[in-house]
């Protein structure tokens, strides 16, 4: 099977400190659901940054989608960054943007037609309880709807990856396991899906996923799901 | 790059755009009003020098200094007659002697210019070409035999160390312009880079996503460019307003070299596009700057 990604050896470092990673090594297989847990100051956010290519490890190798992803010319980045989709800790939505034009930046950057966006962005504010406040500026929205905003920014282009830190973290149970259910219904299409979190309750909502945990920068595999290929996914009702 | 210009609507709201609520239109109008100044002094002492010399270089004066008044008019009306038939000189226009005395009167008094003190003969000649040393030389020898005491002054000799200090300020105008060019360019930098700066933000997110270095490139173009033509509006408007005030004085100045220190037609066109260059120039620079900036990020 091919891999979406592949750690060999890596680690990385911030200036001259201390490695925040060491030696990972693992493989993410297409259509995998994988959890990452750790404790804070484990290294996750720092795990999904060389996933979402806005880091390069100090050493290592990482093949992503096949390719290199090391030796990656600057200039080919873009391509491989429209192919993953990325739900940041802090939300990171463009402040002077209103909900809709969140929600539609990464066609828009894609070069998508407006005529062919109106479509879709509708549909993923109405999936996310949005639509009343689809001209609403992210000050005006709570830290949930920003949340919502956010998720539905990185899942609207199907990405063929998906890198979520903490995206519950804000939500009451109910929106927790609605946007689990979106993670998962993207997953079943073939999104690889990986969701860094606390919450250890969400792990048990998703039937056949997969959990990768970090302890200070280190990562251990307590369900072998780095070792075997993966399971078809279940979503618990 | 042009066409960068023309960005969709949505794009435009990703860097929202000040107009003239910035400082950067104002900034670029006051550089541009000082630019199209002393573009339009250096134009127009060009045009002056270019005009005036040559009409200078044409013209000389003969001096007839006898002071026997009745041989002195015999021998202007010899030397008159004796240069129109000349096929190198276009025209000799013997000068009155009242005019004459007119001219020396603020020299020499009312009263010692009313005596009948001796002045000397004059004819304006204008050559048909630019004549050299020589010619003028080989002018005087031959006019010698009819005024032995005749003296012939080119006009450009006399004006050369004029047009020197003019061909001086030309070069000095040249220099202050580029000079302001360049300033205005470090201005844009400076925009840019702030603006950079206060949208990193947005820029991160928008290559996290996947956005190109030349994509968020052109969201600052479009802006700097907004910036750039309205104050080169402002700006040309401004110095043309001073420009035009001064010209209709400039014209009615005596002598008449300074009254040819005026815009021509080119000149103005050559303003007009200044302003259309400084925006090309931010638009570059913008680029640039961006595109400089962007690469430090993965």
């Amino acid at each position: 099977m091919q891999s979406v990604v592949e750690f060999d050896n890596v680690g990385l470092r911030y200036g001259t400190g201390a490695e925040t990673l060491t030696d990972l090594s693992f493989t993410l297989y297409p259509g995998s659901f994988y959890f990452l847990t750790g404790a804070s100051g484990a290294g996750k956010t720092s795990l999904l940054k060389l996933l979402y290519l806005a880091h390069r490890p100090s050493r290592g190798a990482i093949r992503m989608f096949g390719h290199d992803a090391i030796t990656l010319p600057r200039d080919r980045l873009p391509g491989f960054r429209r192919r993953i989709g990325v739900v940041f800790q802090d939300f990171r939505l463009v402040p002077h943007l209103s909900t809709f034009d969140n929600i539609a930046l990464p066609l828009r950057i894609a070069g998508i037609q407006e005529k062919d966006l109106k479509s879709p962005v509708t549909e993923m504010l109405d999936w996310i309880g949005l639509t009343e406040r689809a001209d609403a500026r992210p000050a005006t929205l709570s830290g949930g709807e920003q949340q919502r905003v956010a998720i539905a920014r990185a899942v609207i282009g199907r990405p063929e990856m998906l890198v979520a830190d903490e995206p519950t973290g804000n939500v009451d149970p109910e929106m927790a396991r609605r946007l689990l259910q979106l993670f998962a219904a993207l997953n079943k299409l073939g999104t690889t899906v990986v969701v860094a979190t606390h919450d250890i309750h969400l792990l048990q909502e998703i039937d056949g996923a997969q959990m990768m945990r970090l302890d200070k920068g280190r990562l251990s595999d307590p369900t072998g799901s780095l070792r075997h290929p993966p399971r078809p996914l279940v979503l618990k009702n | 790059m042009l066409l960068d210009f023309a960005l969709p609507a949505h794009d435009r709201k990703l860097i929202p755009e000040g107009r003239l609520s910035g400082p950067m239109p104002w900034v670029i109008a006051i550089m541009l009003f000082l630019t199209l100044l002393i573009a339009a002094m250096g134009l127009s002492l060009a045009y002056a020098i270019r005009n005036g010399g040559d009409d200078l270089a044409l013209q000389a004066t003969a001096q007839i200094i006898e002071p026997d008044p009745i041989e002195r008019a015999t021998q202007k009306v010899a030397v008159s007659r004796i240069l129109r038939e000349l096929p190198e000189i276009a025209a000799a226009n013997s000068v009155p002697d009242v005019e004459v005395r007119n001219l020396l009167k603020p020299w020499l008094g009312n009263d010692v210019i009313d005596a009948d003190i001796p002045v000397p003969a004059l004819i304006d000649i204008r050559f048909k070409s630019v004549p050299d040393g020589a010619a003028v030389r080989a002018l005087k020898r031959r006019l010698e035999t009819i005024a032995p005491k005749i003296r012939i002054d080119s006009h450009s000799s006399w004006m050369a160390p004029f047009f020197d200090l003019m061909s001086s300020l030309i070069l000095l105008t040249l220099a202050i312009f580029l000079l302001l060019l360049i300033a205005t360019s470090a201005v844009v930098i400076l925009a840019v880079r702030s603006t950079l700066n206060t949208h990193r933000g947005t820029i991160e997110i928008m290559h996290m996503m996947g956005g190109t270095d030349l994509q968020a490139a052109r969201l600052f173009q479009r802006r700097v460019a907004l910036d750039a033509l309205l104050g080169g509006v402002v700006g040309f408007g401004a110095a043309a307003t001073v420009i035009l005030t001064l010209g209709g004085r400039i014209a009615a100045v005596e002598p008449a070299l300074l009254a040819e220190a005026s815009l021509p037609w080119y000149g103005w066109l050559i303003l007009a596009i200044i302003p259309l260059a400084v925006m090309g120039l931010a638009m570059l620079m913008a680029r640039w700057t961006v595109v400089s900036a962007l690469k430090k990020m993965l």
